[in-house]
């Protein structure tokens, strides 16, 4: 909002996070676990005064500077421009916050790099002693420059006092810091084993290969003991939104996590079996995949701690999408586009829905949604809705998904978004069909009302079917309060007497000689369409609900709502009136019977 | 005051300090940089040489290339941090603006990285063919200085910001500005001059080992300088026209600070053309050093006489918080004693050897 929005409709910065993210992540681990592995070696050669570790660790240590330094250092920079480019207000939140942490963090990436060159070029150069001092110095200087990122990432997981205080101690050792420091080295140890795998597979000296696998095994099982139990502590340390979300509420996350535990598994098995119990057979082929599960497991990692913070980019205080919870109500007030540096237009203006619309999206569903990508598409993921159960869907966006922040914005702005994804994505009818232009279904002041006001929402027939049998005057008094009818419908903010007509127009609609037809209703479609269809379809499109109930009987699936968060931790329960849920099931039985009821 | 200006985040102690480490840092960047150009410059052009004392040439000056590079991406990154902290609503906006390129310098680096590492370490076994690895590489470093120039320029002009409103893509570049290519050129002429007497400060390394290399390396060195140093006096002067008047004129008088290092920079490149004609190596190295500190003095200046009408650093909030400073400049102290007792380490196995 303070900031323009790098659009990408197809690609979506946050994926461009996620893969140079993760491929730093994947080889600064090891950047320092590697470090250790580098001293432990060659002083075991030295122990053992066996020449060819020695040399193992040497060609090791070539491996690791061509890896680390060059590849992981630049992805380390790659990692501060893509969040300057996709989240330029959380890291300028953070750099403002932090920057002596991160100036810090400089100086001993300086003593990394010219630790590290001398060790490389003075193997066997240089009195050993010293050499192994330096590779000290290098584990060290490695070690703390992940004790301060650790400090600045946990920040935007948990805050934690710094919500209060300010105060940069606060925020730098959070609730989560030390587990997560300690998790994470144990994956760095374990990650220097797993690389060390591959150096392993390229020694043509059968004996020393067997010992080099064997002693880069015990590396890794051993890390990797201790990662599991420090991970769950590192769990058990999260707010509690985060905890729900990585227990089963967020889908992406329990997908993420399964394929994590996939990756254990593989480094586990592959580590027993290929070093431990018949090295022997360690080969390049095995060092690439289990190189591929670290990978798969670090992917795992970053991706639930990532995912667990959303809505937040930090958590409680700034939006993914820049926006901070401290300004909602003001930009609420004011309207977003006249709070939005970078929108193209300051003002609302009916004949610019679209363009506004697509302003809207950019600069505050963006962040996470693509726009026909593969990452979190906006196409598929409205594909099931209608304007209107759109427009209700946004107004309670944050209540109803948690991990989505909510809709900032007057009224007429999130008419817009709506506008834009509804018509201008999916070319359904959308707010065009509710301009004053159209003048269909009626003449006279009453009708022209009902056309700018309800028909977002309710076409005619609908509410004449809805309202069939009412008297003038009960119209008129549901018109006083209309979200007492139906929570997602707003208060109709007209004047009494733009009130008495749109009452006198709604109830001309059952008179007789009314040529507006009657919408046959199904209470129970109205029941999906308000609490369902934002995540299922009925039979094609976004994870269709009608296979998942085929065969079942009225009564299982009524059972069924009244216990849905049990039946799939990803989905809320169902906030719905008994008689609601009982017409929803009677609509999903009849739908799943073919329509025949 | 431009409504596209961003509010900027509080800071947390004076903004003095945040000027002092930038103008601390960036020239040691800036002098990374120019040997990183100027290295793989006359590496280059030796290589193409066909005689055996340029192939060694070209090999010694390979053997230093992949530390340059380190050096110039470390002591890159805090200024770049400190920049960030002053002036990020500024550096933000234009990095998102040219986003796709901002982004590519990431690659071109890992991409220049692995082909300065190839041409060194095998530097025999690729014969000639060597010279396509530290040409390729030479290009892309030159990419990535025109994508800063872009940047740098973007970020002082937010007239120029509209742009986006056009294409939200990423992929603007700062083309319109007049002041984008003498920028650019002053830069990277004035980085292989400083990195060609570079090349003959280290020729006195070699002058035991190897002295025919070193005569020619200082021979090279002290040639790029004195030409390019000429050129870039030139250079300077259209870069200064091509300023906005009312920037030029700080350099003119109108700004006594300015004008008094500009003035004393002028006169240290007249110094400098003087000594390096005279072939006066370490003299001219260490007036050059002065110079890079001044001309980072002076783009300093010129970035504050830009954003003038509507930003000054001064006013931005600070809501102290000294603790973490004095942790910053403990380890920094620290940290240079060990950088300095593994040095001596060095320094100390070379004798014995």
């Amino acid at each position: 909002m303070n900031y323009p929005v790098w659009y990408l409709p197809e690609i979506g910065g946050s994926t461009l996070i996620a893969l140079i993210a993760i491929v730093h992540v994947f080889v600064s681990h090891f950047a320092v676990g590697g470090g250790l592995y580098l001293v432990l070696a060659e002083r075991k050669g030295v122990r053992e005064q066996n020449p060819a570790v020695l040399a193992f660790t040497r060609g090791h240590s070539k491996f690791f500077l061509l890896v680390t330094m060059v590849f992981g250092g630049l992805t380390g920079v790659g990692i501060w421009f893509i969040i300057s480019l996709v989240q330029p207000a959380g890291t300028s939140l953070l750099i403002h916050n932090f920057v002596f942490g991160w100036a810090t963090e400089w100086v001993f990436f300086l003593v990394e790099i010219v630790a590290l060159f001398i060790y490389f070029y003075t193997f066997d150069r240089m009195e050993r002693r010293t050499h192994l001092i330096i590779g000290w110095i290098y584990f060290i200087a490695a070690w703390f420059s992940l004790f301060l990122i650790n400090g600045i990432i946990d920040f935007m997981l948990t805050p934690g006092g710094w919500l209060e205080t300010g105060n940069f101690w606060d925020g730098f050792f959070n609730p989560t810091f030390w587990p997560s420091l300690v998790f994470r080295t144990f994956v760095a140890v374990m990650m220097a084993g797993l690389y060390a795998y591959v150096t392993c597979a390229w020694q043509q000296n059968k004996d020393l290969k067997l010992a080099m696998t064997r002693f880069s095994g015990k590396w890794v099982l051993i890390a990797l003991a201790g990662a599991v139990p420090s991970g769950f502590w590192y769990l058990s340390q999260l707010p509690l939104p985060a905890r729900s979300l990585v227990n089963g509420a967020s889908p992406t996350i329990g997908r993420a996590l399964d394929w994590g535990l996939y990756a254990v598994i593989g480094i586990l098995l592959i580590s027993l079996i290929f070093t431990i119990i018949m090295p022997a057979l360690h080969n390049r082929f095995i060092a690439f995949a289990v190189l591929a599960c670290g990978l798969l497991f670090i992917g795992s990692f970053e991706w639930t701690r990532e995912a667990a913070r959303r809505p937040f980019v930090v958590n409680e205080v700034m939006y993914s999408n820049g926006i901070r919870k401290g300004e909602i109500d003001e930009i609420n007030r004011q309207g977003f586009l006249a709070s939005a540096r970078w929108a193209r237009m300051r003002e609302f203006h009916e004949e610019s829905l679209l363009e506004t619309g697509q302003d809207l999206f950019k600069h505050q569903c963006h962040a996470c949604h693509t726009v026909g990508g593969f990452n979190n598409d906006i196409i598929a993921r409205t594909a099931n809705f209608s304007y209107p159960a759109l427009l209700s869907y946004l107004e309670t966006i944050h209540q109803r998904r948690y991990f989505m922040p909510p809709f900032v914005g007057s009224p007429d702005e999130m008419r817009a978004l709506a506008t834009w994804i509804i018509a201008g994505l999916h070319g359904k009818p959308g707010e065009a069909a509710a301009t004053p232009v159209a003048t269909d279904g009626g003449e006279g002041p009453g009708a022209r009302l009902f056309q700018n006001n309800c028909i977002f929402c309710h076409e005619a027939g609908l509410v004449k079917a809805k309202t069939a049998g009412w008297n003038v005057e009960r119209v008129r008094s549901a018109l006083d309060q209309l979200s007492a009818l139906n929570p997602a419908m707003p208060d109709y903010a007209g004047s009494a007497a733009e009130k008495d007509r749109l009452a006198a127009y709604i109830v001309s609609l059952n008179a007789a000689g009314s040529t507006v037809p009657a919408m046959a209703e199904d209470p129970g479609e109205t029941v999906f369409e308000t609490h369902c269809a934002m995540c299922h379809s009925l039979v094609e499109g976004y994870n269709p609900l009608l296979p998942k109930v085929s065969g079942w009987s009225r009564d299982r699936i009524r059972t069924a709502l009244d216990m849905l968060e049990k039946l799939q931790p990803a989905m809320p329960p169902l906030l719905a009136s008994d008689k609601e849920k009982a017409d929803l099931a009677a609509f999903l039985y009849e739908k799943a019977q073919g329509g025949q009821p | 005051m431009n409504p596209l200006i961003p509010t900027p985040d509080t800071i947390p102690v004076a903004w003095g300090w945040f000027e002092f480490l930038l103008l601390l840092t960036l020239p040691l960047h800036l002098v990374c940089m120019n040997m990183l150009l100027g290295f793989s410059g006359v590496s280059l052009f030796a290589r193409l040489r066909g005689d055996e004392t340029s192939r060694r040439l070209a090999f010694e000056l390979a053997r230093v290339l992949p530390f340059l590079v380190a050096f110039t991406v470390n002591f890159g990154v805090a200024p770049l941090l400190f920049n960030q902290v002053l002036y990020g609503q500024f550096l933000y906006v234009s990095s998102i603006l040219m986003a796709a390129f901002w982004l590519a310098v990431i690659p071109l680096l890992i991409f220049a990285y692995y082909a300065i590492y190839l041409y060194d370490f095998r530097f025999r076994s690729l014969g000639r063919a060597g010279a396509v690895f530290i040409g390729l590489a030479l290009v892309a470093i030159l990419l990535i200085a025109f994508v800063f120039t872009n940047n740098m320029s973007l970020a002082l002009d937010p007239a120029r910001w509209v742009a986006y409103f056009r294409n939200a893509s990423g992929t603007l570049l700062n083309i319109g500005d007049p002041t984008l290519f003498p920028r650019y050129l002053h830069f990277v002429v004035g980085g292989f001059a400083v990195g060609g007497l570079a090349v003959a400060v280290f020729a006195r390394f070699w002058r035991q080992r190897d002295p025919q290399v070193a005569e020619l390396a200082n021979r090279i060195g002290m040639q790029t300088f004195t030409y390019l140093t000429m050129v870039q006096v030139l250079l300077g002067m259209w870069f200064l026209m091509a300023l906005p008047r009312e920037i030029m004129l700080i350099f003119m008088g109108r700004n006594l600070l300015a004008t008094a290092v500009f003035v004393v920079a002028l006169l240290l490149s007249m110094s400098v053309l003087v000594t390096g004609l005279r072939r006066q190596v370490v003299l001219t190295a260490g007036l050059a050093f002065v110079l890079v500190f001044l001309m980072a003095v002076m783009r300093d200046l010129a970035r504050i006489a830009y954003h003038a009408p509507f930003f000054r650093a001064e006013s931005l909030q600070v809501l102290p918080q000294y603790s973490p400073m004095v942790m910053f400049f403990v380890t920094l102290a620290a940290g240079s004693v060990c950088i300095v007792w593994m040095i001596r380490q060095v320094l100390r196995s070379l004798k014995k050897a």
